[in-house]
């Protein structure tokens, strides 16, 4: 087995060391603005990589963040599994029975929140795709860039989305489980969509074929779905009396999502489908305890998420490849999809016009999924830097717009429906 | 919030019987017996399938046996499908409580199929009963677990509740209000401190705990020692569980909001969960008023 020298051992924990305690402080300081984690996990991977402090100190840059050589190999290694792991809490937190239970409402609101976006962009990227700064080589490639920027334009945050529901005093109401069952379908959905698309875009460069992949993907997600879901949730008692406990959950699922991972990724169709598919499996168990999913929820959120996201800055020069006119177009046309989608079908399940356009300031937040997308799609050649950077700009700036957007549309109502249970009481009188 | 819930002064006018020639039918009849008793309610016996005269005197031999009185009640033959069938007969002669024998636990391949009485109990549009081990010397409710989660129709329930507590001389009433709160870890990862939470979370439970004090306060409990517990975990699931640890004689839910096929059993919730294993006897209370 090659092994790391220990120069390329100190440079690989220095990174890590500074990534972590960095990507934490400009975080925390981000928070205290009410902005996202995220976003201060992104600034602080733009702060320390090549557009602000590899550029000016490149030497000294070079000599911590190394990103040549078996260090840099380990950390591209380490930021790949970040982001399976990440996509397998966010598959955790999909409920299918919830989906299942709200029922054809819930099938409504996320129908509209999501065929709006992704037909709006779309057709906005098919027919002014030069716009975007790109130019497809082929109508194939010309039809697989118009639908990652429709799915792009179609996922949403669903951690804002709870929280925005949250400041609604709506969380746990009906018509909260409503939008929250909505959302995770369209993830659900937005992911299938964008795994396909990387099957398209894969399909001329192996020899499975479109349809092949299509239907090896369609098997895994059906078959882990249900008879994988179903066995998950039968062992896992069997697994609490005989592990140690969480430590022993810990292993199992995160040893079945990179197994899933490998599979999708065998299949041509990227690695993070698997492991969302396996986390919506574990997820949805009944023996899966509040306290447990919290650990791997703070496992994850607090340790891969930050590396992913700070590494993201290291990918390339964020003020080189900005390009205003593409920035305002992705922002403009995301928050204009959202808007009326999400809008419209909230309204359609029931909210108020005010509540419908602050469920879709909510749901307009894309957040971290929209970044993970665009990172993936950029590794893959499907879309350039300019629009990357415009990709991260439109998430980090949709997300820091909800919080304010609420404010100023529901300040007289923020605190009401905690203050009045009595209204949803008069179900109960005669 | 004036007015008070409170119940029709008969619990069940109206109680079908779904008869069926096996060997429980005996027990199935002294349970209906007791219940005619109980609840002073008139008795319809619903047997679909060939109405032959063996069946017939045999039928009308159990009946004299358990003493039930012609005049008050009613015999209905019927030839069909025996879920849609039954499911008939109780909507033209509005039944409000339906009566089944009910396995604890089926085969995956019938419970996936679906058994007469679970179908009955996705479908029905008035309240049933499953009898999961009938018995001639009727059944005891020494413990009933109630759902008390927030729905419109927890209120109605736990009414229903109380009143068969009360008929049944039970010992005790547990209502459990079932948490699931895994929705908050979507929010709570990154954006809450460990304080914020416990806040969060006694904000969010306390609007419930008013409601279903709220409900609490307007319905007669009488002398039943009545517990209200807080579980977290899936609702449905949680409350089986509880009811099945507890030794519990009977467990009272709110109906299904819809009718529950196929794709409520593959991806199971509320009272799937607990169809899928009774844990004890199930009432499932709807509500014809809430309709």
């Amino acid at each position: 087995m090659k092994t790391l020298t220990p120069n390329e051992i100190v440079s690989l924990v220095l990174s890590l060391g500074l990534m972590l305690i960095i990507a934490r402080l400009v975080g925390e300081l981000f928070r205290k603005f009410n902005m996202p984690l995220v976003v201060g996990e992104l600034v602080a991977g733009v702060l320390l990589g090549p557009s602000l402090f590899g550029n000016y100190y490149p030497q000294l840059s070079q000599f911590i963040f190394n990103t040549e050589g078996n260090a840099a190999y380990a950390i591209n290694g380490i930021t790949s599994i970040s982001v399976i792991m990440l996509l397998f809490v966010a598959g955790m937190e999909v409920d299918l029975s919830l989906i299942r239970q709200q029922g054809k409402t819930a099938l409504k609101t996320s129908f509209v929140g999501l065929i709006v976006p992704l037909l709006l962009g779309y057709l906005a990227a098919f027919y002014f795709y030069p716009l975007f700064g790109e130019a497809p080589a082929d109508n194939l490639h010309r039809v697989v860039f118009s639908l990652f920027i429709g799915t792009a334009m179609a996922v949403s945050a669903l951690p804002v989305i709870a929280r925005t529901l949250m400041d609604l005093g709506l969380f746990r109401t009906k018509i909260g489980m409503i939008i929250i069952a909505a959302a995770m379908f369209d993830d659900v959905i937005g992911w299938l969509m964008f795994s396909v698309i990387l099957g398209m875009l894969n399909s001329t460069s192996h020899s499975y074929g479109f349809l092949v992949t299509f239907g090896l993907t369609t098997l895994y997600a059906v078959g882990m779905l249900t008879v994988g879901r179903f066995i998950i949730n039968k062992s896992l008692p069997w697994a609490k009396k005989n592990f140690s406990w969480p430590g022993g959950f810990l292993s199992i699922s995160f040893g079945l999502a990179f197994l899933g991972a490998a599979f999708t990724e065998a299949i041509h169709i990227h690695a993070i489908f698997g492991a969302f598919i396996v986390g919506i499996a574990f997820g949805d168990s009944v023996h899966l305890t509040e306290k447990t999913r919290e650990i791997v929820n703070q496992f994850v959120n607090n340790i891969f998420a930050p590396l992913f996201f700070v590494s993201i800055g290291f990918t390339l020069n964020f003020v080189e490849h900005f390009n205003l006119q593409i920035s305002v177009l992705v922002l403009v046309l995301a928050v204009v999809c959202k808007l009326l989608g999400a809008g419209l079908g909230a309204k359609w399940g029931g909210l108020t016009n005010k509540e419908s356009l602050a469920v879709g300031f909510g749901m307009n937040a894309r957040g971290a999924m929209e970044i993970i997308l665009a990172i993936l799609a950029l590794q893959v050649g499907l879309i350039k830097e300019e629009l990357f950077v415009a990709i991260v700009i439109m998430a980090v700036v949709t997300s820091i717009m909800a919080g304010p957007a609420l404010q100023l549309l529901l300040k007289n109502q923020l605190t009401e429906p905690t203050q009045k249970p009595e209204e949803d009481n008069e179900v109960y009188t005669s | 919030m004036d007015a008070k819930h409170q119940l029709p002064e008969k619990v069940f006018n109206k109680i079908a019987i779904a008869v069926a020639f096996s060997p429980r039918i005996e027990a199935i009849l002294a349970e209906a017996k007791n219940l005619e008793e109980k609840f002073n309610a008139e008795i319809i016996f619903i047997h679909v399938g060939k109405q032959s005269l063996e069946h017939e005197q045999y039928l009308k031999h159990l009946l004299h046996r358990f003493h039930f009185d012609d005049e008050k009640n009613k015999i209905i033959w019927q030839n069909g499908i025996p879920v849609e069938t039954i499911l008939n007969v109780c909507e033209e002669e509005n039944v409000d409580l339906l009566v089944a024998g009910a396995l604890e636990k089926e085969s995956l391949l019938k419970y996936f199929q679906g058994s007469v009485a679970r179908k009955l109990s996705r479908k029905t549009k008035c309240s049933m009963l499953m009898l999961t081990d009938p018995t001639i010397k009727p059944i005891q409710l020494k413990k009933i677990v109630v759902e008390g989660s927030d729905h419109s129709k927890t209120g109605n329930t736990i009414s229903h509740a109380m009143e068969w507590a009360k008929a049944y001389q039970s010992e005790e009433v547990n209502i459990i209000q079932e948490t699931d709160l895994s929705k908050l870890a979507l929010t709570r990862s990154d954006e809450f401190k460990e304080v914020e939470v416990a806040k969060l979370k006694a904000v969010l439970l306390k609007e419930e705990d008013e409601k279903l004090n709220y409900i609490l306060s307007c319905i007669d409990c009488g002398n039943i020692k009545v517990n209200v517990k807080r579980i977290d975990g899936k609702p449905g699931y949680v409350i089986s569980k509880f009811a099945r640890e507890n030794n519990a004689d009977l467990l009272v839910l709110n109906s299904p909001d819809r009718k529950l096929n196929i794709l409520d059993r593959v991806f199971p919730h509320d009272i799937e969960f607990a169809l899928a294993d009774l844990p004890c006897n199930l009432l499932l209370i709807n509500s014809k008023d809430e309709e």
